[in-house]
């Protein structure tokens, strides 16, 4: 909401600086956006008188100006032909910089001394274009501020409003605000329009529920025509272009009174005016020329013959004024906020009048709006006005009187008022006290229904600030267990101790991205997305990541350690979306890098898996396995499924990228992935943190014993391990693999093995002899199960 | 034999001390006190000489021996002090070389926020709740008093997936509001809790992104007003900034609040002066706030009569961006490294 100081100044006398103002109305809960000079940029330019135009020696389009500036005389080279000897003209002096940013220095253009510029509208930000610098009127004083001239004096307030203070999109409910906060009294408003001719303006309301309150009035013999200077500054000052006078004042009482008003050509009527529901498929041309096709959800200003007007929202392109337009239908009308403000989105109109019917205009105001608006059309465009039709459906009721209790306000408030410093407060609100002691809200006051309601409009008088602070008294008790969230504190920081880095991905991505990482899911897709990028709900937390691989890569970062721990959303039963907390990671780079004191070395498979093992050590208590498998965006030879304790489904994949995959990324290097179900980790967390007891830690030596054995190929580490382990569980206390080896003295469907294993007793010293017999018991049992022999 | 000993001694401690290291040492020794050393050679002759003066030459011998073995171990010592000097000096190293790299990572500037947000309330007894990121049309507006149709609505860009198996609407949260109604339905009062999490608006440019992150609050008990939310958003705000800022309260509007306020803080990089972070206001917008709405508190069957509450609502990477100086919104979600490791920080608390 935009107006000026002075606009204000037709409604209320107020002796504050702009600022002052703008904090006030800040402070009431009228936001101030922005406070600008409307004259910011015209500070240097003055009108001028051309002494003298001669063409420029050297340059075919330009001209040679003497313009005589108050008393001085410039030498200005000016580009334009539309300007001669004896035209008045806008002169930007040195150093004035101009609304569109342009600086004006002294120099020469081509050899010739410029002393300024002679402006265009556009240049002085008038208008949008310019054909041509701007001529004055010839009796503009020569060396007076063109700002002064073309009414931008002053400033412009910017507020932003919320959308229960429907009440101030007009300047006159802004001062009646202003007059609350400052106890200052409106000046009346009460235009008076002599009836000169009968002409009723018949109208018929059949769909009372959209349509409350309807009044019309004709206007014969109207002279349609530019406005009046002063009318035409107003709208440019806050921005909305000048069309013609009626058009002008319609819009004029849409911004002083909130109140939206239409014009109708008469010539192009068949009275009555009937307002009613629209025919399904109905068909209007808006003044926006588009064809709206209508439902029966949404109410029309229609006449004998065809609609005219979605009410309350925009007219139609055919029964709008024109220049030929003699007569008017004026309208002022209240709508139904909730049918506007569906029409409105139905159709997709933005306008100034949906605005404000959706929010609530005055349903009393429509006998000032309309006296208002047709005092100034006789004034600027003459015509005789006839007597207003006024069509009361009796649908619209004031609201309910509020009961109001001072000390609940006073509790809740948290302050110490009295009764009477309340009702002082919400009389100057407008609010009346009823016989009964509620209050009745004013009509424009759509937002005042219960005790609450008015509770806030006494604090907000009182103002905020002066409320005194103080704490809450809080009980002691235990808040609630939250295992989601302790896990992703947990996972988060155990990975950042890992060297890794934390990050956050959208949580939608492109189709493509779904398919790549999780082909055959059934997606879900956001019905309005804000692009293709950005359509389909993750699934997976691997798209994400790849992306910021993607982006990371693209700017040279090449060593990632990156993971993210956030929800992704899987279908469930009946259409559901079940969303799921995951932990995923993404290496890839050298893991130790061009370095003085060894070389370097790119990260492997097994650098990912050991930052996966010690992960879920940090959270769980239970073995990890893992078994040939993953998703195929996954190197087959190089993917695994992780297994997790007792559990049946895999609770997660690790893997290196596909090599094509890799490819189509650009990426030289190789990258590692792994994702997580989260809720396996909860469960297995919890489980960890019931466990009882301690593990007893062994007051007796352990014993090593390297082994070096020749096994086939194809035999896996993980059930070799396990087959040592399972040769004595109580005394096998672990078994390092230091070594696999293929190559001179093993044949090539062989590779060796080489690993140390411990020993030790919680309760003795094992002795050489229980050594000894462990030892070969290892032998024996690899032998037997994979055929391996000793080296 | 006497002389021969004596000249043994002399000339055994000459060769000592002329050792430069423990195996010329361990040589000298040898060749001296051996099996088949000097000395040894020199007592063969013992059986030559008087029974008189045999044992005055065997505690001559003794004698030597011992002075031997004293001057070897004096020389061993100084030696091996030597020795380890020299190492010490050949060990030396130039500690200006780089050491090994060890990478730290580090957790998100957003989830480093959230953390110290809500270390803060969880002191103050406001315990972290989740809910759903997918909600219904329900949680999200209905029982938040924004009926369809309302303007306030628009104050939401609202992301739409399909609908749910019955029909019904179901929406990305616009807020972390939604989660005060999950919470406060099955729980009577006294009720503290703060609800942090990601929220979606289709919304995106320099200032939006479609995604991003909030902390809702509430607190519903007996006798809660104002001024005590007042004063608590005012210890928060100082606390979580490390600065002793003005704050201050200004009437606003939110559906579910009723009175509603917007919280201001003095501004933190030209002290309320006016810079252009503040547009010239001395303020930050920092936060929405206000009394829950009766309506709200009906619709999860909470006596308006008994209890009243407040709930407050802040948008993390406004605050991130405010307290750890970073200026552009949408750097937040491209997890640039350099990003992540400039705003590094492993614990949080």
């Amino acid at each position: 909401m935009k107006f000026t100081q002075q606009w204000l100044a037709d409604h209320i006398e107020i002796d504050l600086a702009p600022q002052t103002i703008g904090e006030k109305l800040t402070m009431a809960g009228l936001e101030l956006d922005g406070l600008t000079d409307l004259g910011a940029g015209l500070e240097k330019v003055e009108v001028g008188t051309l002494l003298e135009v001669t063409p420029h020696p050297d340059a075919d389009r330009l001209t040679c100006c003497q313009v005589q500036v108050g008393a001085e005389t410039l030498s200005i080279v000016c580009g334009a032909t539309n300007h001669k000897q004896h035209d008045k003209v806008a002169v930007a002096r040195i150093g004035a910089k101009l609304p569109n940013g342009l600086k004006i220095k002294k120099g020469k253009i081509r050899g010739q001394l410029s002393e300024g510029m002679l402006c265009s509208v556009a240049e002085l930000g008038l208008a949008a274009e310019a054909d041509g610098i701007l001529i004055l009127p010839p009796e503009s004083p020569s060396g007076t501020a063109v700002a002064d001239l073309v009414g931008r004096k002053g400033v412009v307030f910017e507020l932003d409003l919320t959308p229960n203070r429907g009440d101030c999109l007009g300047v006159r409910g802004i001062a009646r605000e202003l007059g609350a906060l400052t106890h200052t009294e409106l000046k009346p408003l009460t235009p008076s329009v002599a009836q000169t001719d009968d002409t009723l303006a018949q109208i018929v309301v059949e769909d009372g529920q959209g349509c409350p309150r309807y009044s019309g009035r004709i206007i014969r013999g109207v002279t349609i025509g530019p406005s009046p200077a002063w009318l035409r500054q107003r709208l440019e000052s806050v921005g909305l272009r000048s069309i013609n006078n009626v058009v002008d004042i319609t819009n004029f009482i849409l911004l002083d009174l909130n109140h939206p008003l239409h014009a109708f050509d008469l010539d192009q009527l068949s009275l009555p005016i009937v307002v009613r529901r629209a025919k399904e498929g109905e068909r209007l041309t808006t003044l926006d020329e588009v064809e709206r096709t209508l439902t029966t959800e949404m109410t029309l200003i229609a006449d004998q013959s065809r609609p005219l007007a979605l009410a309350g929202i925009m007219g139609g392109v055919e029964s709008g004024v024109t220049e030929r337009t003699t007569d008017i239908f004026l309208e002022a009308a209240y709508f139904n906020p909730i049918r506007t403000a569906r029409t409105g989105r139905q159709l997709a109109i933005q306008s100034d009048s949906r605005h404000r019917y959706e929010r609530g205009v005055d349903p009393m105001g429509l006998a000032l709006a309309m006296d208002y608006a047709t005092q100034l059309i006789l004034q600027t465009a003459g015509g005789k006005a006839g007597p207003v039709n006024m069509v009361d459906s009796g649908t619209w009721q004031p609201a309910a009187a509020i009961s109001f209790r001072h000390e609940r306000v006073n509790q809740l408030g948290g302050i110490q008022l009295s009764q009477a410093q309340m009702e002082e407060m919400l009389s100057r609100l407008g609010c009346q006290k009823t016989a009964q002691g509620t209050f009745q809200p004013p009509s424009h006051r759509h937002d005042l229904i219960r005790e609450e309601d008015l509770l806030e409009e006494v604090v907000r008088l009182y103002g905020y600030d002066r409320v005194p602070s103080s704490l809450p008294r809080i009980a002691v008790d235990l808040p609630p267990l939250n295992p989601e969230a302790s896990l992703a504190r947990k996972a988060t920081r155990l990975m950042t101790g890992l060297g890794y880095f934390e990050t956050i991905n959208y949580a939608f991505v492109s189709q493509g991205v779904q398919d790549q990482f999780d082909p055959g899911v059934q997606t879900t897709a956001l019905l309005n997305p804000i692009s293709e990028d950005q359509a389909i709900m993750r699934s997976t937390l691997i798209g994400g990541l790849m992306e910021s691989a993607r982006r990371n890569l693209s700017r040279g970062n090449r060593i990632l350690k990156l993971f993210e721990v956030g929800r992704v959303f899987r279908p469930g039963e009946n259409h559901s979306l079940l969303e799921e907390e995951r932990i995923a990671a993404l290496l890839s780079g050298e893991l130790v890098s061009k370095n003085w004191h060894e070389p370097e070395r790119l990260v492997d498979f097994f650098d990912l898996k050991g930052v996966l093992v010690a992960l879920v050590a940090g959270l769980a208590d239970e073995p990890l396995r893992f078994e040939e498998g993953g998703p195929s965006f996954l190197h087959p030879g190089r993917k695994a499924l992780v297994f997790l304790g007792r559990n049946q489904t895999a609770i997660g994949w690790i893997g290196a990228l596909h090599p094509t995959i890799q490819e189509s990324l650009d990426s030289a290097q190789p990258l590692f992935l792994f994702e997580l179900e989260s809720r396996y980790l909860q469960e297995a967390m919890g489980r960890k943190s019931a466990k009882k007891g301690q593990q007893t830690l062994s007051r007796f030596p352990s014993v090593d014993r390297d082994f070096a054995f020749l096994v086939a190929d194809s035999v896996a580490a993980q059930p070799f391990l396990d087959c040592i382990f399972s040769v004595d569980r109580q005394l096998i206390r672990q078994v390092t693999l230091f070594d696999v080896y293929t190559g001179e003295h093993v044949k090539d469907s062989e590779k060796s093995l080489a690993l140390k294993v411990t020993l030790q007793a919680d309760d003795r010293t094992l002795t050489e002899a229980e050594t000894q017999q462990l030892t070969e018991q290892i032998i024996l049992r690899v032998k037997e199960q994979f055929g391996a022999v000793q080296r | 034999m006497r002389e021969q000993l004596e000249e043994l001694k002399k000339q055994a401690l000459i060769d000592l001390e002329a050792t430069q290291s423990i195996d010329a040492l361990e040589e000298v020794r040898v060749r001296t006190l051996g099996k088949k050393g000097a000395l040894t050679k020199i007592l063969r002759g013992l059986g030559k000489v008087s029974a008189q003066e045999r044992p005055q030459l065997g505690v001559l011998a003794n004698q030597i021996k011992e002075a031997f073995n004293q001057a070897l171990e004096a020389q061993r010592s100084r030696l091996k002090q030597s020795a380890l000097a020299s190492r010490l000096q050949a060990e030396q190293l130039d500690i200006t070389l780089p050491g090994r790299e060890r990478a730290v990572g580090s957790i998100h500037p957003v989830t480093r926020a959230l953390d110290e947000i809500t270390t803060l309330f969880t002191h103050m007894g406001f315990p972290p709740a989740t809910g759903p990121e997918v909600e219904s049309d329900w949680y999200n507006f209905e029982a938040l008093n924004i009926p369809a149709d309302h303007p306030a609505r628009e104050m939401h860009d609202t992301f739409y997936l399909p609908p749910a198996f019955d029909g019904s609407k179901r929406v990305l949260r616009t807020h972390t509001s939604s989660v005060q109604v999950h919470f406060m339905e099955n729980r009577k009062p006294p009720i503290r809790m703060i609800a942090p999490g990601k929220v979606f608006r289709c919304d995106s440019d320099v200032t939006h992104t479609p995604m991003f992150h909030q902390v809702e609050g509430i607190l519903v008990d007996e006798g809660v007003h104002f001024g005590q939310l007042k004063g608590l958003l005012e210890v928060f705000l100082v606390r979580f900034f490390e600065r002793e800022l003005p704050v201050r309260f200004r009437p606003s509007f939110f559906p579910f609040t009723e009175p509603s306020a917007e919280a201001d803080m003095g501004c933190l990089f030209c002290n309320g002066k006016g810079c252009r972070i503040c547009k010239n206001t001395g303020w930050l917008e920092i936060l929405g706030c206000g009394m829950i709405h009766p309506n709200v508190l009906d619709n999860v069957q909470i006596d308006t009569e008994l209890y009243s509450g407040f709930a407050f609502g802040m948008g993390v990477e406004r605050l991130a961006m405010l307290k750890y100086g970073i200026n552009d919104l949408r750097t937040f979600f491209e997890n640039d490294i350099r990003f992540l490791r400039q705003h590094a920080t492993v614990g949080g608390e």
